[in-house]
C-alpha cells in the first residue's frame, strides 16, 4: 500500500489518489492491456486482459486483492467454447457468474463460481442474440444482462440464458440512435447509460430503451469527450466516464454537469516496487529520463471505470498496465 | 488530360504506390494522368484513416511491445493507405529503405514507427529539412550511436552514414565525395545531439518515449573545417553545407530513380559504376537545385518525364515484398476494417526477405534482382497464387462479377485479356499466354464450353476466372512492377 495523507487529489478537490495496482506482465502478478475491471463477489479485483495477437499466453483474467496481492489468473485464448481472443467486458451475475464479452468470436462467455466454463452464447450476425462485436456488458436489477452490440449500434437484453427479449438502437447520430457504442451501466433504478463512442456523448435510457437524456460532444474541454467508453454509476447517482483519447476521466452529476476530472497520479505500485528492487539499474533509467516522469504518472487511454461500495474508484489504465485507485472524499 | 489510358495510369500507381483497382484506375482515368500525378503528390489532400477505430480494435498498436506488432501495424497503414495516400505510403517506405533504422538494435517499437511517421509527414518536403528531422530522431539517434558521440569522445558513426548513406555517397564519377576529416568534423558539429531516456525495458508500467534532447555543455564548440569552409558548426550547419552539395543531388536523384522508374546497381557500387540513365538522373539534380531541394518537385518532374511514362519502364522493377503484400491486399479490398490475421499475413514480407523496421544492415535492403530467390520466390508465389483466388475477398468477388457481367460466353482469350486488365493491366509475355490460353481452352472444353448464364455455369465459369487469376498471379511476369 503506497496511500499517504498527502496524497494529490483531483482537479475539484472529490476525490484523492489512492494507490495503484500493475505491472506490465504476460502471467501472474501484473496485467497486459487491462480493459475491464470489476469487484467479484469475493470482495476482490478481477481484471480482463486483452493482451496482443502476438502473446495470446497473456490474453486473461486476473484476480487480485484490493490492496494488490495477486491471487491467481485464469482463461486461455483461442476459439474454442470457454476461450476468448479479443475480451471487451467482464460482469458478475446476480448468481456469481463471471460473463465475458468477446469481439473476435461475436459471443459471450460464462464461468461458474470456480472459474470453470460453464456455457457461451451469441455468433455473428444482425439477428435478435446475434452479435457484432460485443462489447459493454452489464446486469440490471432484475437480473436481465444488458449487451453493447457495437458494430449492429445496438443494445440488446437477453436473459442469463441468452434467450432474447428486447433491443434499441440503430445507426445515427439522433437521438436514441448510436454510433459504435462500447460502455455500458445501469444505475439502482435501472436506468441504463451508453458511452456512444463515435458520436462521442453519453445516452440514458430507461430500462425498455426509451431516451431520457444526453450530455457530451466531440472535443477536449469540460463535459466534451474523445471517443468516451467505460463507464459507472456510484451509489450517490454520479456517472463515470472514461474519455478514453482525452486519457482522463471525467465524473458527472444526474443531470450531466461536470464534477469532476480525474487523470492519473500513480505512483508505483507493489508489484513493480519488487521488480525494481531486483533491476535497480532499469529504476535510474526511469529517473533520467525527466521529460518522462509526468508522463509516467497519468492515464494512458483508460478503458475501463469502476465504483465499488466503499467509494474507491478503480481505472483500468490500459496502455500503462495497471489499475489506478481513487478514494471519493 | 481526361480519359488517359489505363495501363499509363496503372504503371503510375504501381510505382507511387501499391498498384490500382480496376475501379481506381476508372477514376483515375477521369481525373486524366497529369491530374492523377499532382494528387498523388498532396496525400495530407486525402482522408486520413479512421485511427481510433484502428486503435479501439488494435488496442496493443498504439504502444506496439514487439517487432511484429510493429510490422503488422505498418502493413495495416500501409493498405489501409494504399487507396487514398498511396504516395505518403510509398515514401516512407522508400525513406526507411534509405534511412535503413532497425529494431535488432534499436528494441523500442513506438520509437521506430515514430521514424515512419516523420517520413510519413516529411518525406515528400525539402530535403534539408528531412535531414534535419532524422538527426533529431530518436531512433536514428540510438541506431547509430549519437547518444555516445561527446565533446571529449566523439562517435563518427552517425556522422559518417550522413555522407556515406544519406546524402552525398562515398563518391560519383570515379571521385570521393569527402574525406575521413570531413567526416571527423562532420561528428563533432553533432556532439551534444541526444536523447534523454534510452531504456528499452516495458516494465514496469510500458515503454515511455525516447525523445530528442541537445546538451549544450556536451557540443564541441571550437572551429571545425568541413567540406573545406571553416566555422563553429553545429549539426544544422552541416546539413546546410552537405544539401548544397552536386554529389548529394546525384545520390538523391540516384536513390529516387531506382526506387521509381528503374533498378540501379546496389548502392555500394555507385562510385565507379554510372547512372543507367545518367540523362534521367541529371534532369532529377536540376529540379533538385531548381526547386531548392524539395522532394516534390523533383517526383513531379520524375512522373511526368517520359523516361517514366516510356514502355522501357513498365514492368522494370522487381517487386519488392511490401509491394507484394501490400499491393495484393490492396488489390483483395481485405482488412479495410480492423480484424484478426493481419498479423500472419504481415509476416509475409518477412519471409519473402524483407523484414520491414528491422533492416538487415544501414545499408538497407538490397533490391531488384537480389530480392529474388528460391525461397523467397516460393513464398510469393504462394502467396499471390493463395489470396486471389478467394472468392471470399471483396476485391477478387467484384473482379470476377465485373468480368462474367460483361462476358456472353467464355473463350480462353476473353477470360485471360480481363484478368489481366482487372488485375492491373498486367502483362504475360506471348509464350506464357498461349500456354495459359491452352489450359483454359482445356477446362472449357470439359465442361462443354461454358456460357455464364445458368446459375451452374456461372459456378463453373467463376472458377475458371478464379484459376486463370491464380495463374496470372503465379507467373515470372506478375513479379514486376
Amino acid at each position: 500500500m503506497t496511500a499517504k495523507t498527502e496524497n494529490p487529489v483531483s482537479e475539484k478537490g472529490l476525490y484523492r489518489y489512492h494507490d495503484v495496482i500493475g505491472l506490465l506482465s504476460a502471467a501472474g502478478p501484473g496485467f497486459s492491456g487491462p480493459v475491464s475491471v470489476v469487484t467479484g463477489p469475493d470482495g476482490n479485483l478481477w481484471v480482463a486482459n486483452r493482451a496482443n495477437p502476438n502473446q495470446p499466453e497473456a490474453v486473461r483474467i486476473t484476480r487480485c486483492t484490493k490492496d494488490g496481492d495477486f491471487i491467481e489468473h485464469f482463461g486461455e485464448w483461442g476459439e474454442e467454447p470457454g476461450q476468448f481472443i479479443w475480451v471487451t467486458c467482464i460482469a458478475f451475475s446476480p448468481q456469481g457468474e463471471l460473463y465475458l464479452t468477446d469481439e473476435n468470436t461475436h459471443r459471450i462467455t460464462v464461468f461458474d463460481g470456480e472459474n470453470n466454463f460453464s456455457r457461451c452464447f451469441g455468433s455473428y450476425g444482425s439477428g435478435p442474440g446475434q452479435f457484432d462485436r460485443p462489447s459493454g456488458i452489464t446486469f440490471a436489477p432484475d437480473g436481465n444482462l444488458y449487451v453493447v452490440d457495437t458494430l449492429n449500434h445496438r443494445v440488446q437484453v437477453l436473459t442469463q440464458g441468452g434467450e432474447f427479449i428486447s433491443q434499441w438502437g440503430s445507426q445515427g447520430g439522433g437521438e436514441g440512435q448510436l454510433n459504435m457504442p462500447w460502455g455500458i451501466a445501469i444505475d439502482s433504478s435501472g436506468d441504463v447509460y451508453i458511452t456512444d463512442w463515435r458520436n462521442d456523448r453519453v445516452q440514458k435510457f430507461d430500462a425498455s430503451g426509451k431516451f431520457l437524456m444526453g450530455f457530451g460532444s466531440s472535443g477536449d474541454g469540460d463535459g466534451a469527450f474523445n471517443r468516451p467508453n467505460g463507464i459507472a454509476v456510484d451509489s450517490d447517482g454520479d456517472i463515470y466516464v472514461c474519455d478514453w483519447m482525452n486519457d482522463r476521466v471525467q465524473i458527472f452529476d444526474q443531470s450531466g454537469g461536470v464534477k469532476d476530472v480525474l487523470i492519473g497520479h500513480s505512483g508505483m505500485s507493489k508489484w513493480g516496487r519488487t521488480f525494481l528492487d531486483a533491476n535497480p539499474e532499469i529504476e535510474h533509467k526511469l529517473a533520467l529520463a525527466e521529460q518522462n516522469i509526468a508522463i509516467k504518472e497519468r492515464f494512458y487511454r483508460p478503458v475501463s471505470v469502476h465504483v465499488d461500495d466503499d467509494g474507491k474508484v478503480f481505472v483500468a489504465d490500459c496502455y500503462r498496465h495497471r489499475v489506478q485507485i481513487y478514494q471519493k472524499l | 488530360m481526361p480519359g488517359s489510358d489505363k495501363p499509363l495510369l496503372a504503371h503510375l500507381l504501381r510505382r507511387a504506390g501499391f498498384g490500382a483497382t480496376f475501379q481506381e484506375l476508372e477514376r483515375y482515368s477521369q481525373l486524366g494522368y497529369e491530374a492523377t500525378v499532382d494528387q498523388l503528390l498532396h496525400p495530407e489532400d486525402q482522408p486520413s484513416i479512421e485511427e481510433d477505430v484502428l486503435e479501439r480494435y488494435y488496442i496493443d498498436w498504439k504502444e506496439s511491445r514487439n517487432i511484429e506488432g510493429a510490422l503488422t501495424e505498418s502493413v495495416y497503414r500501409m493498405n489501409a493507405y494504399a487507396g487514398g495516400r498511396p504516395l505518403q505510403e510509398k515514401i516512407a517506405l522508400f525513406w526507411h529503405q534509405v534511412f535503413a533504422t532497425g529494431l535488432a538494435k534499436v528494441l523500442h517499437e513506438k520509437t521506430m514507427l515514430n521514424q515512419i511517421d516523420l517520413f510519413r509527414q516529411h518525406g515528400l518536403g525539402s530535403f534539408r529539412d528531412l535531414l534535419l528531422h532524422l538527426a533529431k530522431d530518436p531512433a536514428m539517434i540510438f541506431w547509430l550511436d549519437n547518444n555516445f558521440n561527446h565533446k571529449d569522445a566523439p562517435n563518427e558513426n552517425w556522422g559518417r552514414e550522413l555522407l556515406e548513406l544519406f546524402s552525398m555517397g562515398v563518391g560519383m564519377d570515379g571521385q570521393e565525395n569527402y574525406t575521413e576529416d570531413d567526416v571527423k568534423n562532420a561528428a563533432r558539429a553533432f556532439t551534444g545531439w541526444t536523447i534523454d531516456d534510452d531504456n528499452v525495458a516495458s516494465i514496469p508500467f510500458g515503454k515511455t518515449p525516447w525523445l530528442f534532447r541537445y546538451v549544450p555543455e556536451d557540443h564541441d564548440e571550437d572551429e571545425k573545417t568541413f567540406m573545406s569552409q571553416t566555422g563553429n558548426f553545429n549539426g544544422e550547419d552541416i546539413i546546410d553545407i552537405v544539401v548544397q552539395q552536386p554529389a548529394t543531388a546525384r545520390f538523391l536523384s540516384r536513390h529516387l530513380y531506382n526506387f521509381f522508374v528503374a533498378d540501379e546497381p546496389q548502392v555500394p557500387a555507385w562510385q565507379h559504376t554510372p547512372p543507367g540513365d545518367p540523362e534521367a538522373v541529371k534532369i532529377l539534380e536540376d529540379e533538385y537545385f531548381r526547386s531548392g531541394y524539395d522532394i516534390r518537385s523533383m517526383l513531379n518532374v520524375l512522373f511526368k518525364s517520359d523516361f517514366f511514362k516510356s514502355d522501357q519502364a513498365r514492368f522494370a522493377k522487381v517487386k519488392s515484398p511490401a509491394e507484394v503484400v501490400v499491393g495484393t491486399l490492396h488489390l483483395l479490398g481485405d482488412f479495410k476494417f480492423p480484424k484478426r490475421g493481419i498479423f500472419e499475413v504481415a509476416l509475409g514480407c518477412r519471409y519473402m526477405g524483407q523484414d520491414l523496421l528491422n533492416p538487415p544492415s544501414v545499408e538497407g535492403w538490397h533490391t531488384g534482382e537480389e530480392w529474388i530467390d528460391s525461397g523467397s520466390l516460393v513464398e510469393r508465389v504462394n502467396f499471390v497464387a493463395d489470396q486471389v483466388s478467394d472468392i471470399q475477398q471483396p476485391g477478387v468477388r467484384s473482379m470476377v462479377e465485373t468480368l462474367l457481367d460483361r462476358t456472353a460466353e467464355l473463350d480462353p482469350i476473353t477470360v485471360i485479356d480481363g484478368c489481366l486488365e482487372l488485375l492491373g493491366h498486367v502483362r504475360l509475355h506471348d509464350k506464357n499466354k498461349d500456354h495459359l490460353a491452352g489450359e483454359i481452352r482445356s477446362m472449357l472444353e470439359q465442361r462443354g464450353g461454358l456460357v455464364a448464364g445458368s446459375p451452374e455455369d456461372r459456378q463453373l465459369a467463376e472458377k475458371t476466372v478464379l484459376h486463370t487469376m491464380k495463374m496470372i498471379g503465379s507467373s515470372r511476369e506478375y513479379q514486376f512492377c
